[in-house]
């Protein structure tokens, strides 16, 4: 590998080392896993660098997130002997938000806290286009990339999952 | 248009994914359709809500460290693939053919055959899943971790506030003997700091050592046997080494 090659990668992958942590956090729940199967995602992606034809920086995020969600799924089935759909972890969301005004807060924070839980419970399948439409803005296209599935499963999976996330969020701020 | 067709195409229209023409049809619903409004408003509610609340977990720089060390050893166990065994072979040879000092040439061979062990060590250690067994910021979680785990107590420094956050440990094997593994991270590099008692323990080595791009300082206090390593630049190796001693020295 010529260091030249590495200065590409690091330049062209290491840049979404972030969007790789965040869906791996929401695919794994877990630091500490997210961290590993980041690790591992990058070492692969760096040792099949030569076949990814990219030139951008979108296609570069696009790539590392595909391996990044392989690696999960595997790693969930090599380490913890199922599918990444283990029980909520209640530590994880019991986190206190200090806003300005108190009664807005106490309003966002519920509708905050459920809808966090509500993405957690989510099947990964659904999960995943969550994250990686509202939270890495990824076009349709992309997101059946990562995913590996046609384009209209994305629209029908997004779909599904926000006709849910609505749910909890009608159930909490009683507003619909 | 039909209520199930609308909501079909409804995500689509509001992630701008529909095709104009079928976007300008859905439009034309929408205005007619006090319901299908009502949904719509709720969904996009939904997709604000979501960008609003929900957590982006930025990439602790402790991952990005690792990211890139293992990276790098990557490449360089590609383009030296056979350094560790050839330096072994080396130092072996050195041993046999020095025969007019053979005791301090093997002892010599010894000591750089304890090198390369840690850096091995270290070098795998950056390797995915190998890093830490124990994951804590807190000396005081690491510390008691070892118990039972080695016959010594190795001391567990927290130099966060010095720009050297500690970031967990590990067992390792060295040189015939457990011995204790403290990772601590300096911006986007990682170090080891691999100790144990300096009686019953392998012992010597040079003071410093560079090999394949990464630093090794080793020395002993009356208690223990020292060794560090990292690709950190030398002079800032040597004052985290530093702050180390100190704490060695202040500590009861």
């Amino acid at each position: 590998m010529e260091s030249s090659e590495l200065e590409r990668f690091e330049a062209v992958v290491l840049p979404h080392l972030d969007a790789a942590y965040t869906l791996a956090r929401y695919l794994t729940r877990s630091d500490h896993d997210a961290q590993d199967v980041v690790q591992d995602a990058s070492l692969r992606a760096f040792r099949h660098f030569g076949t990814f034809r990219g030139a951008g920086s979108a296609e570069g995020r696009a790539w590392l997130l595909a391996i990044v969600r392989n690696t999960a799924y595997t790693w969930q089935r090599r380490h913890h002997g199922d599918t990444l759909t283990t029980a909520f972890d209640e530590e994880r969301h019991s986190e206190a938000a200090a806003d300005e005004h108190p009664e807005a807060a106490l309003v966002a924070q519920g509708e905050r806290a459920a809808l966090r839980r509500a993405i957690d419970e989510l099947p990964p399948e659904f999960r995943e286009v969550i994250v990686l439409r509202e939270l890495e803005e990824l076009s349709y296209k992309e997101i059946a990339e990562v995913a590996g599935v046609p384009v209209g499963t994305v629209m029908s999976r997004l779909s599904r999952a926000r006709r849910r996330l609505e749910e909890v969020l009608c159930a909490t701020t009683e507003d619909c | 248009m039909t209520h199930p067709a609308f909501e079909a195409q409804l995500d689509a229209y509001l992630d701008g994914e529909l095709a104009t023409p079928d976007a300008a049809e859905l439009e034309q619903h929408l205005r007619a359709c006090p319901d299908c409004a009502r949904l719509e408003q709720r969904r996009r509610a939904v997709s604000a809500a979501v960008r609003e609340h929900v957590l982006r977990f930025p990439a602790p720089d402790t991952l990005r460290a690792r990211v890139r060390s293992a990276v790098r050893a990557d490449v360089k166990r590609r383009v030296q693939p056979r350094s560790y065994w050839s330096a072994l072979a080396v130092a072996a040879s050195l041993a046999v053919v020095a025969v007019g000092g053979w005791q301090a040439g093997l002892r010599h061979a010894a000591s750089d055959a304890l090198a390369d062990q840690l850096l091995g060590s270290h070098v795998r250690s950056l390797m995915p899943g190998h890093l830490i067994d124990v994951q804590s910021s807190d000396q005081h979680t690491v510390k008691p971790w070892f118990n039972g785990k080695l016959d010594f107590s190795p001391p567990v420094y927290d130099f966060a506030g010095r720009g050297f956050p500690l970031v967990g440990g590990r067992l390792e094997y060295v040189g015939g003997r457990p011995v204790a593994a403290l990772v601590y991270g300096r911006r986007q590099h990682l170090i080891n700091v691999f100790l144990w008692p300096t009686e019953g323990g392998p012992t010597g080595g040079r003071p410093a050592t560079t090999r394949q791009g990464y630093h090794l300082l080793h020395w002993t206090t009356p208690a223990y046997s020292y060794w560090v390593a990292s690709d950190l630049g030398l002079p800032e190796l040597r004052d985290f080494a530093a702050l180390l001693q100190r704490g060695d020295s202040v500590a009861p």
